[in-house]
């Protein structure tokens, strides 16, 4: 047995069959134990220092509590049904739970090497670890779009995996970034720390990792790498964007505005990112699926076309990331209406950022409609997908910079 | 006249429209209006003031605009018109669909015939031979599928077993499409038979009328309550940054005090069915006291009580002070661009209108306190003026003197007048040294302050800028009784539940329909000749491609149970 071999085959009994089953019902239990901590803890739910609340003793027996619980029903339930232990769900997910705490472990570490208490002062942010770690994942992800790039080129498998690999490291180095941020904000007072998802600059460092991981899960699943060239592409030019969000002072940490300062911010902004991260997924799809097309009415000789996924596949990779940023985004908006209505007086005001949801909404609403129930397919709709992605852009950049509203903390200034 | 078209009867054309109506081009034509039509109203902003309107795009535009609603443009009947459209699209739709789908979803034909198992892409066979059960193949199917639902059929001498997975993926559908008429009509029910406006109660006071646009003007509604506002907190951060916003209300109904709360931005108060939310504040006519400092060079200053909102006017010099707002903090950051910020309070400041005859009006910032520099050091009082009346025109103005010390103000004259005494022939220095010195005698006596010296620097500033105000007068806020008054927003939506109920009902059919396809396997044995063939086909109507995967795993595992043991 070769080394690969035992490393695929450990893998595997890893995230398949009982440990993956009894490791997926932990992990929702762990959720719902610090949903329950939010909601029936013993000193409840503390806006200004959740983040504490949950690494807190506390904490750990509500969600150790709640990870016991659920791998015990898993145990209980797979013992009664072995059929269950055929279910795919639970191996496809385990892995990115597993990536979320180890990357909590990466940050708990790093956040050992923070300048002392005394160093650290709101006014000058330069000595934070948390900006360096970015910076690495800056490198990362374009050095990962570079690779993919080059993999469509030289498409040998070392060039691939160097890419997938540094994708991923590139979304470990953003989530403990985000999250030593999140703990950074505590260090200097514990009334300005809150949630990495106040901003433009922290926002978008999340949309990397939403990005970067629906596509790697496409990526393992439907050997589709050669996407890879223009979904990292659309993550790098995020990351420019990014550092020069920085540069203009988007990527110091503030205290949030009253109106921020509730718990829906947690769950509505994550919400829509992971909307906008699939879109941008099938973007990437679509722009994949016409370089193709093009190719192939050249005549199709060129030597990329032996690595590209086949037309049908890339259409129906499109279509699959809208069916995961759908849903999501759905929901976000349905969120974030449940939030103005708490805020705002309304759960509808048609403010910009509000009707611009509207209209992603109804475009890629449009989208679905075309393909599933009038049998669009190929072209027109890569073109869709590719447009809707410049709407979705819009909706959370251009209507930040160019239209003003009731959201106008995520403007640039 | 043979080709005419047959007439059609009335009902029957109403049907084709009502047909029409549920297609899905339709469908794809209206939401995509929708889309295009709601950009508009957010480019260009929605319900301002109408003169600004006028101003920014002449008066024919400003017609042609107002004339198709767009400055309220999501309550225009057209655009209502849309969201009805798409309402009768909705239900035409549900309305064709519906039987069909419960149909459908009731009748498992366990049979399949020989063409449309040909025609799907999924299929693989095994010619097996004859001495193998037909029971123990149709059971290894079985087992290896979990959570499947089996029908097992034979027709014909054919044994077929149907198994489908997600079989009630069209209720995904009929939810999703019934969800959106739920939220439309809650939207419709909020606009209808719900309210939502401003009020804003100064502490102290008592409220119970809304504000509110309808159209291009503005409305009243009276509240079933009162409100009293008795209080108004603003928390800061430590870097100065509001924090909370709190108000402390009372409910006064039918003369009777019901409760009092508080209430912040993102916890607002539910009332007899009315939220009560935080949604601004400003000043509720604070009482200001200024202290006018005469300019003729008598020393004399005098006092003018007045509030916010209001005018005070001196009969002797026809000059009118208008106070537009006060402000108790005025938190700014010190530094220097490219250093570290640095917030820093100055204090309360009150902004006023100064206007009379032969005057040029401006609009003044005054602070209460002098102005420190970042190390500290006293720099005199200061305003800031405005001559155009914009609030980005307004301009420093040191005054040189610290006019909080009404001693500095005694020296100034004291040193004016000694210096205008002095000997002409004498070295300037030397003179306005003499004429400080004998000013500090009058005013301090022998007990000279330790910051003199600081006093004599912001004497020779003042020499330099009092002379140039134009006005009689200097008003600075000498005193003031601060305070706020709550800007309250009262909403009242009897459709936001139903609105809650539709939403749910849509994320769920949302799931239901991408991620519970309906997936359809079936193993059919057909005896021939000498053997039997099995065939095991698979179809599904979403997620083609994970389909293909489980498929093929599938078989991959079949086509070991079912070869023979060697």
């Amino acid at each position: 047995m070769t080394s690969s071999t035992a490393e695929i085959s450990f893998y595997s009994s890893m995230n398949g069959g009982r440990i993956a089953l009894m490791r997926f019902y932990a992990y929702i239990g762990l959720a719902l134990g610090i949903a329950g901590l939010a909601m029936y803890g013993q000193s409840g739910y503390n806006e200004d220092a959740f983040l504490y609340q949950i690494l807190s003793m506390q904490g750990l027996i509500w969600g150790g509590t709640g990870a016991l619980l659920g791998s015990g029903v898993a145990m209980i339930v797979s013992a009664m049904k072995p059929a269950m232990l055929q279910g795919k769900v639970a191996g496809n997910t385990v892995p990115w739970f597993d990536g979320m705490l180890l990357m909590v472990t990466l940050a708990v570490i790093a956040a050992q090497f923070e300048p002392a208490r005394e160093f650290i002062t709101y006014e000058d942010q330069s000595n934070l670890l948390a900006p360096s770690i970015v910076m690495t994942m800056n490198m990362l992800l374009v050095f990962s779009a570079v690779t993919y790039i080059a993999y469509l080129f030289a498409p040998a498998e070392f060039i691939g995996r160097l890419a997938t690999g540094t994708a991923y490291l590139g979304i470990f180095a953003a989530g403990t970034a985000l999250l030593l941020r999140w703990h950074e904000s505590y260090l200097f007072d514990m009334e300005i720390g809150h949630a990495p998802v106040s901003n433009l600059y922290e926002v978008f460092i999340f949309m990397f990792i939403i990005t970067a991981a629906v596509y790697l899960s496409f990526e393992r699943r439907y050997n589709a790498r050669a996407m890879g060239a223009f979904v990292m592409s659309i993550v790098a030019a995020g990351v420019f964007f990014g550092i020069w969000l920085d540069s203009v002072g988007q990527g110091l940490i503030k205290p949030l505005v009253p109106a921020l300062q509730s718990y829906w911010m947690k769950i509505h902004v994550p919400m829509n990112f992971v909307g906008y991260g699939s879109f941008a997924v099938a973007c990437g799809a679509g722009m994949a699926y016409l370089v193709r097309y093009r190719l192939e009415a050249k005549g199709g000789t060129a030597k990329v076309l032996a690595v590209f996924p086949s037309l049908e596949q890339l259409d129906q990779l499109a279509y699959k990331a809208v069916a995961v940023g759908f849903p999501a985004f759905t929901l976000a908006t349905i969120l974030g209406a449940a939030w103005a209505a708490e805020a705002w007086g309304g759960y509808w005001s048609w403010d910009p950022k509000e009707t611009w949801a509207l209209i992603v909404w109804l475009v890629y609403g449009a989208y679905l409609h075309a393909r599933v129930s009038h049998g669009w397919h190929g072209k027109a709709l890569a073109w869709w997908a590719v447009a809707g992605f410049l709407v979705t852009v819009f909706c959370f950049l251009g209507v930040n910079m160019y239209l003003s509203g009731l959201h106008s903390y995520g403007r640039l200034t | 006249m043979a080709n005419m078209p047959p007439m059609q009867s009335l009902p029957e054309l109403l049907k084709k429209l009502w047909q029409r109506l549920g297609s899905m081009s339709l469908a794809i034509i209206l939401l995509m209006i929708l889309a295009i039509a709601s950009v508009i109203g957010t480019v260009l902003l929605q319900n301002q003031n109408q003169t600004d309107y006028l101003q920014q795009f002449g008066p024919l535009w400003y017609w042609v605009f107002r004339s198709l609603g767009l400055f309220d443009m999501y309550h225009t009947w057209w655009f209502i018109t849309l969201l009805g459209f798409l309402m009768v699209s909705l239900s035409s739709c549900l309305w064709r669909n519906v039987p069909k789908f419960t149909k459908e979803m009731r009748a498992r034909k366990g049979t399949i015939s020989a063409r449309a198992l040909a025609r799907m892409k999924l299929q693989e066979q095994w010619p097996l031979t004859s001495d193998i059960s037909i029971d123990s193949l149709q059971e290894t199917f079985r087992s290896r599928l979990y959570g499947w639902e089996f029908k097992q059929t034979e027709e014909n001498g054919v044994h077929y077993v149907r198994a489908d997975k997600g079989r009630f993926q069209k209720v995904g559908y009929i939810s999703v499409h019934s969800a959106m008429l739920i939220i439309l009509i809650g939207g419709w029910m909020s606009v209808e038979f719900g309210f939502r406006g401003n009020m804003a109660v100064p502490e102290g006071a008592k409220g119970h009328t809304i504000e509110f646009l309808k159209g291009t003007d503005t409305a009243t509604l009276d509240m079933p309550f009162e409100v009293r506002c008795n209080s108004f907190v603003i928390d800061f951060f430590p870097t100065g940054a509001p924090k909370e916003f709190r108000s402390n209300l009372t409910i006064i109904d039918d003369g009777k005090e019901v409760l009092t709360t508080d209430i912040i931005v993102n916890e607002p108060l539910l009332y007899k069915d009315v939220y009560i939310y935080q949604a601004s504040f400003g000043d509720g006519g604070s009482d200001i006291t200024f202290k006018l400092y005469n300019m003729d060079g008598t020393a004399e200053t005098r006092t003018a009580k007045t509030s916010v909102y209001k005018s005070w006017t001196d009969e002797k010099t026809g000059i009118t002070l208008k106070v537009t707002d006060f402000k108790p903090y005025n938190v700014e950051n010190m530094a220097n661009p490219g250093e570290p910020v640095n917030f820093k309070d100055l204090g309360p400041s009150v902004i006023y209108e100064i206007r009379g005859p032969g005057l040029k009006p401006a609009k003044i910032k005054a602070y209460m306190n002098p102005f420190f520099d970042i190390k500290g050091k006293n720099m005199g009082s200061w305003l800031q003026v405005s001559l155009s009346g914009d609030k980005a025109d307004f301009q420093s103005v040191g005054l040189g003197l610290d006019l909080t010390n009404p001693q500095e103000w005694k020296l100034f004259h004291a040193f004016m007048s000694h210096l205008s005494t002095t000997d002409v022939t004498q070295e300037k220095t030397k003179r306005m040294r003499s004429a400080f010195k004998m000013a500090m005698q009058d005013v301090f006596g022998d007990e000279r302050p330790e910051n003199f010296q600081e006093m004599a620097v912001r004497t020779m500033e003042a020499m330099q800028t009092l002379p140039q105000i134009p006005w009689p007068y200097i008003p600075m806020l000498d005193d003031y009784t601060h305070v706020y008054y709550t800007g309250l927003q009262l909403a009242k939506d009897p459709g936001m539940n139903v609105v809650w109920v539709g939403s749910g009902i849509l994320v769920i059919g949302l799931c239901i329909m991408f991620y519970m396809p309906h997936r359809k396997l079936w193993l059919v044995i057909r005896p021939e000749n000498d053997g039997i063939t099995v065939v095991f086909a698979g179809l599904t109507n979403r997620n083609h491609m994970a389909f293909k995967q489980t498929f093929n795993d599938l078989f991959t595992q079949f086509d070991q149970d079912f070869k023979p043991k060697i």
